[in-house]
């Protein structure tokens, strides 16, 4: 979770697609969906779908954090102990 | 990518969308695959969060851990492979027993017994696999069959005067299972009730 809340924060306020996240954390799809999911559910990251840069392919979801996910990653890359969501380590 | 769509539930058909949609954008054919891997394995990993993926869960159960042991036990009871005098050879035995004037009527029947039998077993696969296809209807249509066999089972026994204790252990498994198909429906429906009422009243 960290190296996506890096991924995410290093890009501020900017979307961007899964498949860009995986590329760039190299973290699989069997886990950055499962971590994308539970932290839409805790608010901290938002998502929105696109519509796409080639005609007839299918609109794409995009992300960024969301302030709350924002001061979240701050706080965690300050070193300072937090108590994370529940649900992301359930 | 299909299975891990249908995996998801209703309520994350969204993020299924947008898996399918990352799909389409992941390079090579290898990669597609293992991107594909990694979304069936979220979805696996998602299902027990979910009313309606442990509902999926328990039908797989009820119909491999249950339903299918219980249809080859029926077809093994029936040809007689569960040890000592069971099956058609155990009704053989027990021809002319009670009453030496329904011999030939007792023997007649045993290949009708045997059919209703196997009929018993093959009814239970039916069972299992409409159960796993999440159709209810035909999961009511082949648990009516299933109960079907078994009375017609259990009146020929009773009205051919053969001794019907060798039915025991068929008919007490039967309805354990048909309780458990029973309980999972009601569960069905108050999770479809609770997952998506807006599509249950479209």
């Amino acid at each position: 979770m960290l190296l996506l809340l890096q991924a995410l924060s290093a890009r501020g306020r900017q979307w961007c697609h899964g498949y860009d996240i995986m590329k760039e954390t190299g973290l699989l799809s069997g886990t950055l969906y499962p971590l994308l999911m539970r932290m839409a559910d805790q608010g901290l990251i938002e998502a929105e779908w696109r519509e796409p840069a080639q005609v007839g392919r299918p609109a794409r979801h995009v992300y960024r954090l969301t302030t709350a996910g924002a001061a979240f990653a701050q706080t965690i890359s300050d070193g300072q102990a937090v108590a994370p969501p529940k649900a992301l380590f359930a | 990518m299909t299975l891990a769509t249908c995996c998801l539930g209703y309520n994350r058909r969204e993020w299924a969308q947008a898996m399918q949609a990352e799909f389409i954008e992941a390079g090579t054919a290898s990669q597609k695959l293992g991107f594909a891997a990694g979304c069936l394995i979220a979805a696996w990993r998602e299902m027990p969060r979910h009313a309606e993926g442990r509902l999926i869960l328990v039908d797989h159960a009820l119909a491999l851990g249950v339903l299918l042991p219980a249809a080859f036990l029926q077809f093994a009871c029936a040809i007689g492979m569960t040890g000592g005098p069971g099956g058609v050879y155990g009704v053989l035995a027990l021809v002319g027993e009670n009453d030496p004037y329904l011999v030939n009527a007792q023997a007649g029947a045993v290949p009708i017994l045997l059919v209703l039998w196997l009929l018993l077993g093959a009814t239970h696969l039916r069972l299992a696999w409409a159960l796993l296809d999440r159709d209810r209807d035909r999961v009511v249509q082949a648990g009516s069959l299933v109960a079907a066999a078994a009375i017609t089972l259990v009146i020929m026994v009773a009205v051919l005067r053969l001794r019907g204790a060798f039915l025991g252990p068929v008919i007490g498994t039967m309805i354990v299972e048909l309780a458990f198909v029973v309980v999972t429906s009601r569960l069905h429906e108050r999770v479809s009730a609770e997952s998506y009422p807006a599509r249950l009243t479209a």
